[in-house]
């Protein structure tokens, strides 16, 4: 039992080492608009926030434009390619990016929460 | 209606028929009552039967569109084809947990047929144990989660299901992974009586080993589908998003990956009796974690999932899982540890206690990918991690465990190596080396490349040395040609793996994409492949409409598309065009139109993607070619093989 200890160990601090670097070097900030406000960030984060009806298309749907809002504060986002398809105003958002001196959100990817198996839309009527 | 309250019936019956099989075949089994055994058997039995009536009530309600419930109005509607009307039976959180509260029922009651060689106590505790678990799912399908629920007012029609799952991918997907997850609750329940029953040897392997493979069987089938699918309909050119999701699937499949090859060591050796008992139990509780982490919205996920009422019964669950496990398993430790000689370093179980303790290396880089947001958040702002994370920590441990599969099966088992027997080990090294030169003069710089794909041509290398060696010299011993089978097929999953992994680490190596915005009539060359824009046009099909463009692509014609749903409120499903060759995917994603009459792409070339879906394929032909057919092993033959009693 104490032979195999030995290399137990050795393995659990090579996995706790590996995961230590690994997550500090890419471990994301997740914000909200708000706090993406009051805290800026330097560095990608990922920010969640609701598609306001503002958005603009150009480059034939490869290049997009829009302002993401929750609650109180809201930021202008700019993203190029495609786009997740429940994307449209009103729907929720996670872009992925950072925010530049400009004041505008650059992102680089952007995923739509997207409906699950699981999600149903409650029956009213 | 009718139908309703026939289903709730149902579930309720069978949660008395559980409850009762539960109580009564812990304390038969405490007794050691033979009669009392065979009762609370026959009462999963009826348990079963019960769930089975409910599964049954369900789908005749979606497939005669019985909109008075609930669950039927909110997940089909009269224009969704009959097949996946019938999915709807898994499509939605009540269904689904029903549909796993019946594969866990009928899996169960076969295991429990063929449990009667392990001796009252272990059946007994077996029996109680799977209807214990039985009856948690059951208390949350009638009390939270009932897929019988009704309307107060029928609607004329449902809601219909999201576009997005309309597909055939809807069909198979879904129930293998699901019914995975079920599955892994059986190892559990064996590796869990015998040790209340106080029976380490290798008995519970022999009868639970049908069982962990058709678990992993299904989770790997269900991974490797719920890739496929992805890719095919998602449009966002790659397999895997390291969502938490794909997560908590791939957890349990690890951990009994890792168990299926410690087991061995266990037949052949006696020796990591706790340690499998360890991970059996962990892939279940990975399990009921992952379900708990799908279905209440802990944490931030592309898929968001109806915070529901399900999500502490799990959480509550989970705990009583983790204390029952680790309670079991520090009381019997002094019954589990021992038995065999130790473990030399250089040798076969040398090798396969390196590869699990790698595995569940990678299990804990997967776990704290996954909580750390919830962890993260506990302590301050929420944070995430990404793909980068999940490469830069697993990739190394994954190369080991690469390494591992080339040279584990050319060592011995028992003694440690010397150096005659390692002469084997030149095969796979020299492969290596052919295989970098071969990269290197190909012009590849990738070090992850460089590292990677040379061992995989080792393990290659190695599988195929074992059947040359296989075929030569076992044939003399016919008796031993059921473990010789399950060799054959071991090898061939190996090798289905190299193929997946080569796959992988193609498409992730060297993925090209391209955005582009054509005119009609102009080309486009991707990764030397040229596509030809020749213009695009409206369809208007029943209820959808789609604007469908067309790409030249040597003689075959690409249509990516972009359809409009105008009754689910406009919203929009991207149709991937993908033309699949061996050597590369050509994947093209419509972006939009102008009104001139241009039209933007994304366009992937994705190399050697095939290679993962026939990989997965090969893997599974393996398992099945291994152990399909094959008779169980006796129980008595196994006690000689590794004796109890055996002083450690």
């Amino acid at each position: 039992m104490i032979r195999w200890s030995i290399p137990a160990l050795v393995v659990a601090a090579c996995v706790g080492y590996l995961i230590y670097s690994a997550s500090g070097g890419s471990a994301e900030y997740y914000l909200t608009v708000s706090q993406l406000r009051s805290h800026p960030v330097n560095g990608e984060v990922r920010v969640a926030g609701v598609v306001q009806t503002d958005v603009q298309k150009s480059n034939g749907g490869l290049h997009v434009t829009f302002t993401e809002k929750d609650g109180t504060a809201s930021v202008p986002v700019e993203y190029s390619g495609t786009l997740p398809d429940i994307f449209k105003p009103g729907i929720t958002v996670v872009a992925e990016g950072r925010l530049g001196a400009d004041g505008v959100f650059h992102a680089t990817t952007l995923l739509a929460k997207c409906p699950s198996r699981f999600s149903t839309t409650p029956y009213t009527q | 209606m009718i139908l309703g309250y026939l289903g709730g019936g149902a579930l309720l019956a069978g949660l008395v028929m559980a409850g009762f099989s539960a109580v009564l075949s812990f304390w038969a089994g405490l007794q050691e009552n033979a009669v009392m055994v065979q009762v609370g058997r026959r009462a999963f039995f009826a348990a079963a039967a019960m769930v089975a009536v409910a599964g049954g009530l369900l789908e005749w309600a979606l497939l005669s569109h019985d909109f008075s419930l609930a669950y039927v109005a909110e997940h089909t509607d009269l224009s969704t084809p009959t097949a996946l009307v019938a999915a709807g039976f898994y499509g939605g959180q009540e269904g689904s947990l029903l549909y796993w509260a019946l594969v866990l029922a009928l899996l169960g009651s076969v295991s429990l047929v063929a449990s009667a060689s392990l001796g009252l106590k272990m059946a007994g505790y077996a029996a109680g144990l799977m209807a214990a678990i039985l009856s948690f799912l059951l208390v949350v399908l009638v009390l939270v989660a009932s897929p019988f629920g009704l309307l107060s007012i029928t609607p004329p029609d449902g809601l219909g299901l999201n576009p997005v799952l309309r597909d055939g991918g809807m069909l198979i997907h879904p129930p293998i992974i699901l019914a995975g997850f079920a599955s892994f609750a059986i190892p559990f329940c064996f590796a869990s009586a015998a040790l209340l029953a106080g029976r380490p040897d290798a008995a519970w392997i022999a009868h639970t080993r049908r069982f962990a493979l058709i678990a992993w069987s299904l989770q790997t089938t269900g991974l490797v589908l719920g890739m496929w699918w992805a890719y095919h309909v998602l449009g966002w050119g790659g397999y895997w998003g390291w969502d938490p999701v794909e997560n908590v699937a791939l957890m349990p499949w690890l951990a009994t990956t890792a168990y299926l090859h410690s087991s061995m060591v266990q037949e052949t050796r006696g020796r990591l009796r706790a340690w499998n008992f360890g991970l059996v139990m962990l892939a279940f509780l990975l399990v009921v974690f992952g379900t708990f982490i799908v279905r209440s919205g802990v944490v931030p996920s592309v898929h968001t999932f109806a915070i529901s009422a399900i999500g502490p019964w799990f959480l509550g669950f989970l705990f009583v899982c983790i204390a029952f496990s680790v309670v079991l398993l520090a009381a019997r430790a002094g019954v589990a540890a021992g038995g065999g000689q130790p473990v030399a370093p250089v040798s076969r179980e040398g090798a396969f206690v390196l590869q699990n303790l790698l595995l569940i290396g990678v299990v804990a880089v997967v776990f704290w990918g996954t909580v750390l947001p919830l962890v993260s958040g506990m302590f301050g702002q929420q944070r995430v991690v990404g793909a980068s994370y999940y490469e830069r920590a697993a990739g190394p441990l994954l190369v080991v465990i690469l390494a591992l599969m080339a040279a584990g099966p050319l060592l011995p088992w028992r003694r440690a190596a010397r150096l005659p027997s390692l002469r084997a080990l030149v095969w796979p090294g020299a492969t290596v080396l052919v295989a970098l030169a071969a990269l290197l003069v190909a012009g590849v710089r990738s070090i992850p490349a460089l590292i990677a794909l040379p061992l995989v041509a080792a393990v290659v290398a190695t599988c195929l040395i074992q059947y040359a060696r296989l075929g030569r010299g076992w044939s003399r011993l016919p008796s031993v040609f059921g473990r010789r089978r399950r060799r054959y097929g071991a090898y061939l999953a190996h090798l289905g793996l190299a193929v997946l992994v080569t796959g992988i680490g193609a498409s992730h190596f060297w993925q090209q994409e391209r955005d582009v915005t054509l005119a009609p009539g102009q080309q486009v060359t991707v990764a030397g492949y040229t596509l030809t824009y020749t213009g695009s046009e409206q369809r208007t099909l029943t209820d959808h409409t789609e604007l469908v463009a067309s790409m030249r692509f040597g003689d075959a014609t690409l249509e990516p598309a972009l359809a409009t749903y105008a009754g689910l409120g406009g919203q929009a499903l991207t149709h991937v065009s993908i033309n699949t060759t061996p050597l590369a995917d050509v994947y093209v994603v419509l972006a939009g139109s102008g009104a001139d009459g241009t039209a933007s792409f994304r366009i992937f070339v994705n190399p050697l993607v095939s290679w993962i879906w026939a990989g997965g394929a090969i893997i599974i032909f393996g398992v099945l070619l291994g152990n399909l057919g094959e008779r169980a092993p006796a129980t008595e033959a196994v006690r000689r093989r590794v004796p109890a009693s055996v002083p450690g």
